[in-house]
């Protein structure tokens, strides 16, 4: 189907939105950072003045130049690595929630009392980042977010361009610091890589960070918020998953099927072709709703039913397929593993407040929640 | 033709005729044998279609690069020493691969 509105082709289904994504060589990810909604005059001038010149770390780059930047990122950022990260993770998750259980009224909310900063904090670790700046590199994604993905007018634009240009520059800060200081982080490694000789330059590492500073904790803080969210308005799997917490890793796999923090991401058609037997244009655009084909009832029995024993749950979409498959997957799941678990132990007894009224985020691919309002019992 | 074995962690065995320059993961997954996931469909990041090759032929296999030994400690089931992701080995004309699939790959 043919969106006249944001001018895209529409894709819901599981084997056309997959076979999409496998199809790298007809189907370029060029677009996949483009601003749905061009971006106005004053907006361009800011940014033009400002000197910012990323546009994508991986997500949006095409072959070769994305395998080439690709395997050298990849190597900095193997589960051995994080790995390491999962005690602090855990120790987080659990000062977190015993700060929030302590307060007297017995409510929270747990976007902003576990999933906000959780995930930021890992990934500011994991790139040698301020850890003390969670609140400016969560402004800063926001606007990257709305910037990319929102309906903005070109005046509201302007104090979300001025933030895009501050998040650039730190970006070109943190790879000309790591040449001088040569830190144990993600980004000293891919600045040792280079010095070693490895094809990167200094815009494509400050790049990989401007995605990773985003993408590293955006969709983090929405899965630990949808999983939470999701789990508890279905007391009876809640009560599985607090008396077994070996069916956590499989109830997350079923909140990515059931609720992806990214319900739908771009493709451009290179030459014509044919989707779901509709003929396509080369230069084309094309929305894959990964939301929709993870409910698609002819690859998922019951597709509306949430069911963390769903046994073919991880056949998902939700990270995507093929050689874009989000590099940061495992990371993800283990955080929201840990929180999970770290909850059902320490707060078996927590309720949904309203579960009806909780509210997300307007934009074309990211479906956040904005609060998830529980109470307990003293 | 090119032969891999499958035995899943309870002892089941499929015997599968395999198609040169296909990998090991592409070949369970054209041919529905359970215990292989592959998420990412191939592009080292997912680390669900570990498998665990038989002592015997371990040896004779390319030896694996460093991002597969990498990927390999993100595994469900914890590796072992024969331990590898079935998408980097490549069948060649005359493979006869026995492997075993681990109990668990999420």
């Amino acid at each position: 189907m043919y969106d006249e509105r944001i001018g895209y082709w529409v894709v819901t289904r599981y084997d056309d939105v997959k076979a999409v994504f496998d199809d790298w060589e007809t189907f370029s990810s060029e677009n996949a950072q483009a601003p749905v909604r061009e971006r106005g005059a004053e907006a361009k001038r800011i940014m033009a003045e400002g000197g910012f010149t990323a546009y994508s770390g991986l997500s949006a780059r095409v072959p070769p130049e994305h395998t080439r930047i690709r395997k050298i990122v990849a190597r900095a950022f193997t589960p051995r690595r994080y790995k390491a990260l999962e005690p602090a993770i855990r120790a987080n998750v659990v000062r977190e929630i015993e700060t929030m259980l302590r307060r007297p009224d017995r409510t929270g909310d747990l976007v902003a009392d576990l999933a906000y900063e959780l995930p930021t904090v890992t990934i500011l670790t994991l790139i040698g980042a301020d850890t003390s700046q969670i609140d400016t590199y969560k402004r800063w994604s926001d606007s990257r977010g709305a910037m990319t993905w929102g309906d903005l007018s070109d005046e509201e634009q302007i104090p979300h361009a001025h933030n895009l240009v501050e998040y650039w520059q730190e970006c070109l800060r943190l790879v000309e610091e790591a040449h001088r200081t040569h830190p144990d982080s993600l980004v000293g490694d891919l600045v040792r890589a280079q010095e070693a000789g490895e094809e990167i330059t200094d815009h494509e590492i400050a790049s990989v960070c401007y995605s990773l500073l985003f993408a590293g904790h955006e969709t983090t803080t929405t899965l630990i918020s949808n999983a939470l969210r999701v789990l508890l308005a279905h007391p009876e799997q809640w009560r599985q998953v607090v008396e077994d917490p070996k069916k956590i890793s499989a109830a997350v796999e079923e909140v990515l099927r059931y609720s992806p923090s990214i319900v739908a991401w771009r493709r451009r058609a290179k030459r014509d072709a044919v989707v779901g037997g509709v003929e396509i244009p080369a230069g084309a655009n094309l929305l894959l709703v990964m939301g929709s084909a993870n409910r698609d009832e002819s690859h998922f029995e019951a597709p509306e039913v949430f069911d963390i024993s769903r046994p073919n749950a991880r056949e998902h979409l939700a990270f995507g397929y093929g050689i874009h498959y989000c590099l940061g997957n495992m990371l993800a799941k283990l955080q929201a593993k840990v929180a999970i678990e770290e909850v059902a132990r320490l707060a078996p007894g927590l309720r949904l407040v309203d579960a009806d009224a909780i509210e997300f985020g307007h934009n074309l691919s990211f479906r956040a929640p904005v609060r998830v309002p529980v109470t307990w019992e003293a | 033709m090119p032969k891999v074995t499958f035995t899943d962690h309870a002892g089941e065995t499929r015997a599968i005729d395999a198609n040169p320059g296909d990998s090991v993961m592409e070949t369970a997954v054209r041919n529905g044998v359970p215990g292989i996931v592959a998420e990412c469909g191939g592009s080292l990041s997912c680390a669900t279609c570990h498998v665990i090759v038989d002592p015997a032929d371990f040896a004779s296999l390319p030896p694996m690069e460093e991002m597969e030994d990498e990927m390999l400690y993100g595994t469900a089931v914890e590796r072992r020493e024969t331990s590898r992701l079935s998408c980097q080995i490549r069948i060649t004309e005359d493979l006869d691969l026995h492997v075993t699939t681990p109990e668990t790959q999420v």
